[in-house]
């Protein structure tokens, strides 16, 4: 199973672009996708998902090009968007029979499979309740329902951990974890933690085009000797924002313990372990910073 | 103060900003050229027996005045009926239910936001009717002021309080849309239809038309010296122009008691909104309803459990089309309020009961008038429930899905029609069957393809209300289901226009889709 995406452009207007020449050879596993808002995340999605065509380039799932024949893909892939909406008067159970026959599936077992998944997704309480009743979270669930509904061989997953509490977390993390031994799961997120835990490529993205793509040890390896750690009083907080690549802030005792990226380091700082948030912030901000 | 005319400003802005406001445009600017006849049409829209005025300044001015106190206040209501549910439904209510603003500030916001689209229309018929002044020139002088007197004392006050009503039916029936257009459709006819014949009667004339039709019907008489009770009529009626006789209509002096009621009329929307504005939501909505069906928002504590993934069956394939019709024609069903249903029942049984010609006339049309919000949604809900993400990405969506909308809203209409059909068929009245269906057909896709084109579904609503209109006043050209007699190339004609609009719908989805 190999998603490949060829020289992808998307262009809104003369001057604007969503995506700008952008490549990638996708296998399976789990591919977090990381960048900030604007990065073009999304717009890659959509057209992987068939829902946009590329201005140019292509996407092709196992030598199958999807821009041209979509309903190859569309028979593959399961996705979840970001901030998409229901049908308020159906249930849970009429929307994944809805959703399953657009998907073209059913027959028999189409039932038992949406009551395993709505058992799954624990949403079988209220599986004959309309679902413009229910809360963000179970809305979401109900997306993650769907996106499972035809055992997809492209799942993909748009900021998918949004109104989910942090037990429901870790069980979705553990879910994708499963699914990407038979298939490809694509994950995009803005909380790096959901991605490093299990994610066996990233890449990161920026204004439309691609950052870096690798292993998370490869990621990591870009802060490596960089990341450091060193106490400063509060109100230095602002001048020490301006010289530096700040990761995090911690009070303490009086004091604020900060997190930077720096080339230069002080006496005083003490040199941490990077993590993978610390190298996606310097690849995304590194020339605001001028590291 | 700033703020108060801030919201109506953006609020105006954010209307008229829409593809769906071009076309609601471009539709005023057709009904505008419509309101005078062209010499050759074979329609007129105010006669005073056999007479129509001849196109001078004051004919031009109180017809399309008149034509536009009814008809954009008919039209306009369905507009802008949706202001404050807008509010609620894209959740900016909300916000503005947390700031400071006070109840009767942000209604009489609305109003005038409301009264300045619809004043938008009105200038369009304004300028219409100038223009054609000059297109129609039978050599009369050009008096501008008999324009503007007419339009300011005619429909201005009637599209305020327009205006008003709109906000008083959303404030008191909030979410029950269908009842707010069928209140508003039954007031607006009482009081169409009640009589007036003196000064002070026409001081209670809403509209502000009929002291106008009764100066008609005096220069009429005086011309003809007709005592007896002569016949007027406003509106599109079919008749041959050449059957007409010409009369100079000069316009009229308004008594200073019609002056004084017409800005009564305006003080009294004032003093309607005042009252209301304590009974205004104010944005509480959700919870008021969910008070009264005893629902609440779910909310499990329980979160996912372990999917096992492996040991779920493999789902069967079935790229066959039927699963999805079942599932359009279920949506269908479920959409709109239960009583909507007890309506639809009475009209069916209407259709099994009353003489047939009667039941294919009326009563067809109107039944399929009360599914406008089925239709008008079957092709504009993936966009405004956001379930396009799904719908857009679905297996097939042009072959399958578009056609399943299709199909489950034709055998929709059809089955309403079916107690009709069967008594037709009873009659081998086969023409006259097939009329119905591809009525349907036409019907249906016209609902699709406006849908598409203006992304909304107003349009097809407030079209398919002039259309209903038309045919309940029996407007031949208008009859898209075969309930008046009509020459042997109707059903090919019917059938030539189906067909068109079907593709039509398949085009515009598939350009939809590429472009989204």
């Amino acid at each position: 199973m190999i998603l490949e995406i060829q020289g992808v452009s998307k262009r809104y207007n003369k001057n604007k672009y969503g995506l700008r020449d952008f490549s990638l050879k996708i296998e399976k596993g789990i591919l977090g996708l990381l960048g900030p808002n604007g990065a073009g995340k999304s717009t890659l999605l959509k057209m992987i998902a068939t829902l946009s065509k590329p201005t140019t380039g292509i996407i092709s799932l196992n030598k199958n090009n999807i821009v041209k024949d979509a309903d190859f893909m569309r028979r593959r892939i399961g996705f979840l968007p970001q901030d998409f909406g229901v049908y308020p008067n159906l249930n849970a159970y009429e929307f994944l029979e809805y959703l399953a026959a657009m998907k073209g599936i059913g027959g028999k077992g189409i039932r038992s499979r949406i009551t395993q998944l709505l058992e799954g997704v624990n949403l079988m309480e209220a599986a004959h309740r309309p679902i413009g009743s229910y809360s963000g979270g179970m809305k979401q669930r109900i997306g993650i329902a769907q996106a499972l509904l035809n055992k997809p061989k492209v799942l993909i997953f748009d900021e998918p951990t949004v109104g989910l509490d942090p037990e429901e977390r870790l069980r979705f993390r553990n879910l994708i974890t499963d699914l990407a031994n038979d298939c490809i799961v694509i994950l995009s997120s803005h909380i790096v933690s959901d991605i490093d835990s299990i994610a066996n490529k990233v890449a990161v993205m920026k204004e439309g085009g691609l950052l870096h793509y690798g292993s998370q040890a490869e990621i990591i390896e870009q802060v490596e000797g960089k990341v450091f750690e060193e106490m400063i009083a509060p109100e230095d907080l602002s001048a020490f924002k301006v010289d530096h690549l700040l990761v995090s802030t911690t009070r303490k005792e009086g004091q604020i313990l900060v997190r930077f990226i720096t080339e230069k380091p002080t006496r005083q700082c003490i040199e941490k372990t990077p993590s993978l948030e610390d190298a996606y912030l310097f690849l995304t901000q590194k020339s605001f910073k001028n590291i | 103060m700033g703020g108060f005319f801030s919201i109506i400003k953006y609020d105006y802005l954010q209307r008229t900003r829409s593809y769906a406001f071009l076309l609601t445009l471009c539709a005023s600017l057709v009904i505008a050229y419509s309101f005078i006849p062209g010499p050759d049409a074979n329609y007129y829209t105010i006669r005073i027996a056999n007479h129509v005025g001849v196109y001078n300044s004051a004919w031009l001015a109180y017809v399309t005045a008149i034509m536009a106190s009814v008809f954009i206040s008919l039209l306009g209501f369905y507009l802008i009926n949706s202001n404050i549910k807008k509010d609620i439904d894209t959740g900016i209510g909300q916000i503005i239910g947390s700031t400071q603003i006070k109840n009767v500030y942000y209604l009489l916001a609305k109003t005038l936001s409301n009264f300045l689209l619809l004043g938008t229309l009105l200038g369009i018929v304004f300028l219409v009717s100038i223009l054609l002044f000059f297109v129609y020139n039978d050599g009369f002088d050009f008096e501008l002021i008999t324009f503007v007197k007419a339009y300011l004392l005619i429909p201005v006050p009637m599209l305020f309080l327009t205006s008003v009503l709109a906000v008083v039916f959303e404030v008191l029936l909030v979410r029950y849309s269908v009842l707010q257009n069928i209140g508003f459709f039954l007031l607006f006819s009482a009081l169409l239809t009640s009589g007036a014949f003196t000064e002070t009667q026409f001081a209670f004339d809403v509209f502000g038309t009929k002291i106008v039709m009764h100066e008609m019907e005096e220069s009429v008489r005086t011309l003809t010296g007709q005592q007896e009770e002569i016949d007027m009529s406003i509106g599109y009626v079919l008749s041959d122009s050449k059957d007409t006789n010409g009369f100079i209509f000069n316009g009229l002096d308004f008594p200073t008691s019609f002056i004084i009621s017409r800005v009564l009329w305006s003080v009294l929307g004032l003093i309607v909104l005042f009252l209301i504005a304590p009974f205004f939501h104010r944005f509480k909505v959700r919870q008021k309803l969910r008070t009264l069906s005893k629902k609440k928002t779910l909310s499990t504590s329980k979160g996912m459990n372990e999917l096992e993934l492996l040991s779920m069956p493999k789902p069967p394939t079935n790229y066959s089309i039927l699963p999805l019709i079942k599932m359009e024609f279920w949506m269908l069903i479920k959409q709109g309020s239960k009583w909507l249903w007890l309506l639809n029942i009475t009209g069916i049984i209407l259709l099994i009961m009353l003489p047939l010609k009667l039941s294919h006339q009326m009563i067809l049309p109107a039944l399929w008038f009360l599914q406008v919000g089925r239709l008008s949604s079957l092709s504009t809900k993936e966009i405004t429930n956001n379930a396009h993400y799904f719908a857009f990405t679905a297996y097939k969506p042009l072959s399958r899905l578009l056609l399943s909308q299709l199909v489950a809203a034709i055998i929709l209409l059809l089955l309403i029609a079916a107690p009709l059909i069967i008594r037709l068929g009873i009659q081998v009245e086969i023409e006259e069957i097939l009329s119905i269906i591809l009525g349907s057909i036409l019907i249906v896709s016209l609902a699709v393809v406006l849908g598409i084109a203006s992304k909304g579904k107003k349009l097809f609503e407030v079209l398919f209300f002039l259309i209903t209109y038309a045919n309940l006043n029996k407007i031949l050209i208008l009859d898209y289901f075969g309930g008046m007699p009509h020459n042997s190339y109707y059903l090919m004609n019917l059938l030539l226009l189906s067909i068109p609009l079907l593709l039509l719908s398949f085009i515009m989805r598939k350009k939809e889709l590429r472009n989204y």
